[in-house]
């Protein structure tokens, strides 16, 4: 049962704004200037605390749901279902080359709306995103599609997931 | 019927935002002297008013009017303070800066990341949205009365 009033999303929005702040300030800790090093290994935790709560949320979520006929058919579930219930809207568009890569579109990512409506601190914006991209690799994962989820943003709020499914 | 200015203060006084629609004359002297100025008065106004009360106070200083403008007050819980002047048409603004605060303040200040809490508002989405608000207010005309 979820409840969707208010409180559980501004919850859930302090508390990852916390979390990205408090991975950077423990990377940057007495150095000073973060490199890139630094960024990518932050970027990396970040994605795995994501990954970890992904794979959690998938089992609850397709708890009640029958099982999926192809890859497709997964894919189009993360975009409605599963981006419904973490994000409070669907994927506005998803693309597809049919061999695996997958991008789909939110013209209006809950986690990017109160930052800017346009290109203020584009360049904070991925720092945002490590988690969400975790998230989805960790619920692919658990339904058994290896994956590789990364993020770009041009124009806030709206952003673009690629997911690449891993064959083995 | 019109807004001329509004100003934000944190607890500590620092003056975190300021924006004006329609100022006829300055205060001549510098911004930073205005924003001491006018968080002094305030800081005043506010404990003249508790001391002076001959009945048990409620919200306390509310506003204060001349023959031209009236200065609106609302300070929040957490010692944010809101003022705004606007003409002698509007009488009550605290609704106004009620939503001011819960729905732009706190939706896109204190709900954003990059912004740390005791700096300016710099954030663009929240100026702008702070703008279109005020300027569909019933009581803003851009020509001033």
């Amino acid at each position: 049962m979820c409840s969707s009033g208010m409180a559980d999303e501004a919850l859930f929005e302090f508390l990852h704004m916390e979390i990205v702040s408090h991975v950077y300030k423990e990377q940057q800790s007495g150095k000073g200037e973060m490199d890139n090093k630094d960024r990518a290994v932050c970027v990396s935790v970040l994605e795995g605390m994501g990954f970890r709560v992904g794979q959690g949320l998938i089992e609850r979520l397709t708890r009640d749901s029958p099982s999926f006929k192809d890859e497709l058919d997964i894919m189009k579930f993360i975009c409605k279902d599963f981006w419904t219930k973490v994000f409070r809207r669907q994927i506005d568009n998803l693309r597809t080359n049919h061999q695996g890569t997958y991008v789909l579109q939110d013209n209006k990512f809950a986690l990017l709306t109160q930052l800017s409506s346009g290109k203020q601190y584009l360049e904070q914006a991925p720092k945002y995103l490590a988690f969400s991209c975790g998230m989805v690799r960790g619920a692919l994962s658990n339904i058994g599609l290896d994956s590789v989820v990364t993020a770009e943003v041009s124009v806030m709020p709206s952003c673009k997931f690629q997911v690449v499914v891993q064959k083995l | 019927m019109t807004v001329h200015n509004l100003y934000i203060f944190d607890r500590n006084g620092n003056c975190l935002y300021y924006n004006e629609w329609n100022r006829k004359k300055q205060a001549g002297i510098s911004k930073e002297e205005e924003y001491k100025l006018m968080y002094g008065m305030l800081f005043s106004i506010r404990s003249f008013v508790s001391k002076m009360s001959p009945l048990d106070m409620k919200d306390g200083f509310l506003s204060f009017q001349t023959s031209k403008y009236r200065l609106h007050y609302y300070e929040t819980p957490t010692g944010l303070k809101f003022v705004m002047n606007t003409d002698l048409s509007v009488s009550n603004a605290r609704e106004t800066l009620q939503h001011i605060y819960s729905n732009l303040y706190v939706e896109y200040i204190v709900k954003n990341p990059v912004c740390v809490l005791g700096n300016t508002l710099d954030s663009e989405l929240f100026s702008s949205r702070l703008d279109a608000f005020i300027r569909a207010l019933p009581y803003y005309s851009p020509r001033a009365a």
